[in-house]
């Protein structure tokens, strides 16, 4: 899906892999330089290699009980993370999110990870989130938009303040293009999902875009919301599809010999009236 | 008689049938006061006149008012001469102009003003300056005159001291710098086929009179000859005679405007007859021309994105080294302007390379909109009704329509069973086709062939039934209500079709 070459126009039966398998003669030509300037690496990118960062986007809101009154009811929190809770800070340098503009100062900026805002309020808008990238990642913003959920979907149940409401949605942010620079520094990093280099690509060694030690641990894995966080896991829904897929096919195979039948049936009948 | 005795008989004793009527009248001899009362009772037909004196009418009539009142039952309680004292006084004290008699002050509104005007004695106020101004009918000379034409007019004086100065006007008097040559000069670089001495002389002798005003002067010239002409021989001549003065420096004239860019005469007359054109379109041809540049446009910016697809497909052609037919059916589709003429498989594939060349150009996207984009793609040859019975499927099959997991590999899953639904979904059109037409060939030609909804050969949706994951397909076949067409034409549980063919068996 990721490469337009060869492998994916043959058929639905073609193995994930991210790069192409045999490595493409103009790229090994392109490595043929060892020295670069750091300005190339950051300009010279690599086709047919797609980075992508697995993230999960929602919110978690918690109902004050007493301590409400009308125009602060609950607590919430809108946040982007890492779908493994890594620190997704290698990858993104800020976030924007843009509230209601009820809220004084509804541009709010997020400037180093974890990437969450936290809030008081009583309703339910449409925030929208802005992803700004490192210079090496990519120059232009990612936007993503999430509905703000605070009352429970079914209103039947009592409001507790010890039980969220958590609303959260997995995507993946796709680089098809990375820069060289870009792919020496995130590939031992946990939160970005690197593929497999074309054999004989070597890559620069990572230049760090900002000093490593003046930053704080930027992942949620001990985040103090991180038990309410869903566990995302695609083995449930590829064996849904899996499945839908064989009985397809099945069904395409049986119409299809269906129709060869009829062919010949129509066929015998033609060859009977021309008598 | 006195007027008290008589107050308490004018009660009537039969209020039904007895109607009382009291006539006011004015008196007289005061005329203001109504004093004379008149009684009518109809029963008994007599009328019964008061007479008042004058001096007594206010008190009795205010009795009789009140007694009046009592019949009619009005309320007693208002004084009514107070009432209008009252009222007049609180009347009159609104009324109150200053300045202005009443009457005035009524006919401009009788209220005050919303804006206070402006006051005379404002308007006439001047700094009482110690200058001594007078006005004094003198002569003046004007730089602009060369005759030395003298004209009087009014001058302000200040002081006794004149105004000193050329005359206000003369600096308005701007003339253009028209070249001079000399009779050497026109000798050595002027001469010209189509133009003798005189003619120019006389061009230019106009140009310095008219000030270049160049539609007058081919109106004055003697010779008819067109603007152009007149435009063009002047710059030429100009330009050839600044050039030859400047000649030891060249580079001194090069920045003149008629060195560096001097007069077309093909191109201004065309330009002309273009104007002209355009100036005397008629609305038709308007409409006409700007369909056109539409359809022009679009077609250009057509071009342009099948172009910039194109390049960025190039990269891709070049990394495949293998001369596989994928690659040959891509670069023809992505050549022509049009992909979606060519076969349905290189269709696909054309529409594949360019929903994903334009995900390239993102530089950066979601995975889901990456998702949505090829679903797009994919079903762009698909009506809404074939779009909503995919989705129906995927609902029967218990896959989400949206992934809750977006990643690569079920992203792309989701992509190709969609695809496969897709093929399904047009297999049993073509199915459906099939039937008809079978049925058609062996009908009689009266009998109309039945729908295959008549024949529930296949049911309109294909149900997956509930249970995805443990479904046989031996399911299904027992659903169908008729027997499936694809058993063999012999078996007895055929209705119509056998009995034909033995029919024409025979």
């Amino acid at each position: 899906m990721n490469n337009g070459s060869s492998s994916t126009m043959h058929g639905p039966d073609q193995p994930e892999i991210s790069g192409p398998a045999p490595a493409p003669k103009s790229l090994r030509t392109k490595m043929g330089k060892p020295e670069d300037s750091e300005k190339k690496i950051f300009h010279k990118k690599l086709k047919d290699v797609e980075i992508s960062v697995p993230i999960v986007y929602g919110n978690i809101a918690f109902w004050l009980g007493k301590k409400a009154n009308e125009y602060q009811s609950h607590k919430w929190t809108v946040y982007v993370r890492g779908a493994t809770n890594e620190d997704l800070g290698v990858v993104i340098k800020r976030a924007v999110f843009q509230l209601h503009s009820s809220f004084n100062n509804p541009t709010r900026v997020v400037e180093s990870p974890p990437f969450e805002l936290s809030e008081c309020g009583w309703g339910e808008f449409e925030i929208a989130i802005t992803l700004f990238f490192h210079s090496d990642v990519c120059d232009k913003p990612l936007n993503l938009f999430h509905h703000l959920k605070l009352y429970p979907a079914d209103e039947s149940g009592p409001m507790s303040t010890k039980k969220p409401v958590v609303v959260e949605s997995y995507d993946e942010i796709v680089f098809p293009e990375p820069s060289e620079a870009f792919l020496a520094r995130v590939q031992n990093q946990p939160a970005v999902v690197v593929p497999r280099l074309p054999a004989g690509v070597a890559l620069p060694p990572p230049v760090p875009v900002e000093d490593p030690s003046n930053r704080k641990r930027g992942d949620t894995k001990d985040h103090p919301l991180c038990q309410w966080f869903t566990n995302f896991s695609e083995a449930d829904e590829l064996l849904r599809l899996a499945t839908a897929r064989q009985q397809v096919q099945t069904h395409i195979a049986k119409f299809r010999r269906e129709i060869t039948l009829l062919e010949g049936q129509h066929q015998q009948v033609n060859s009977v009236s021309d008598q | 008689m006195f007027p008290r005795e008589l107050s308490s008989p004018i009660y009537p004793h039969q209020p039904t049938s007895t109607v009382i009527v009291i006539l006011l009248l004015h008196c007289t001899q005061c005329f203001f006061l109504p004093c004379r009362l008149a009684f009518c009772n109809r029963e008994s037909r007599t009328s019964r006149c008061l007479v008042v004196s004058p001096k007594q009418t206010p008190k009795l009539l205010g009795e009789i008012a009140m007694d009046a009142k009592d019949i009619l039952g009005l309320s007693k309680t208002s004084h009514p001469a107070s009432q209008e004292k009252k009222s007049r006084t609180v009347k009159e004290s609104q009324r109150k102009p200053d300045g202005i008699s009443r009457e005035v002050y009524a006919l401009i509104g009788g209220v005050p003003p919303l804006m206070p005007a402006v006051e005379p004695l404002q308007l006439k106020k001047r700094p009482p300056t110690d200058e001594k101004i007078t006005w004094q009918w003198l002569p003046f000379t004007s730089s602009a005159r060369k005759d030395n034409l003298q004209l009087f007019h009014w001058v302000r004086v200040v002081n006794g001291v004149p105004p000193m100065g050329d005359y206000s006007f003369a600096k308005y008097n701007k003339s253009v710098d028209v070249v001079k040559y000399t009779d050497e000069e026109y000798e050595k670089h002027l001469t010209d086929d189509m133009w003798t001495k005189e003619e120019t002389d006389q061009l230019f002798e106009l140009c310095q009179q008219f000030d270049l005003r160049f539609i007058v002067i081919a109106d004055r010239f003697p010779s008819s000859r067109t603007v152009e002409e007149l435009k063009e021989r002047y710059y030429k001549v100009s330009r050839s005679i600044l050039i030859a003065r400047a000649a030891a420096s060249p580079g001194d004239v090069s920045e003149h405007p008629i060195v560096k860019e001097p007069y077309k005469f093909t191109q201004e007359r065309d330009r002309k007859r273009a104007l002209s054109m355009v100036l005397s379109q008629t609305k038709h041809q308007e409409r006409k021309d700007s369909e056109v540049l539409a359809e022009a446009k679009r077609i250009a910016e057509s071009r342009m994105a099948a172009r910039n697809a194109k390049e960025s497909e190039l990269p891709i052609t070049f990394n495949v080294e293998r001369a596989i037919v994928p690659s040959e059916t891509l670069s023809p589709s992505s050549n022509s302007e049009f992909p979606s003429a060519m076969v349905a498989p290189s269709t696909s594939m054309a529409e594949n390379t360019s929903t994903l060349a334009s995900l390239r150009m993102l530089r950066v996207y979601l995975r889901t909109y990456a998702l949505d984009q090829m679903i797009q793609a994919a079903s762009s040859s698909a009506g809404l009704r074939t779009i909503k019975r995919v989705e129906q499927s995927l609902q029967e099959l218990g896959v989400n329509l949206k992934p809750r997991v977006p990643t690569k590999s079920v992203c792309a899953q989701h992509l190709e069973l969609r695809k496969e639904i897709l093929t399904l979904l047009n297999l049993q059109k073509q199915l459906q086709y099939k039937e008809a037409e079978g049925s058609s060939y062996r009908d009689s030609p009266y009998e109309t062939p039945g729908t295959p909804k008549d024949r529930t050969f296949v049911p309109e949706s294909t149900s997956f039934g509930g249970d995805v994951l443990g479904e046989r397909v031996g399911k299904r076949d027992q659903k169908r209500k008729a027997p499936g067409r694809a058993e063999a034409p012999s078996s007895p549980a055929q209705p119509k079709r056998p009995r034909k063919l033995r029919a024409s068996d025979m």
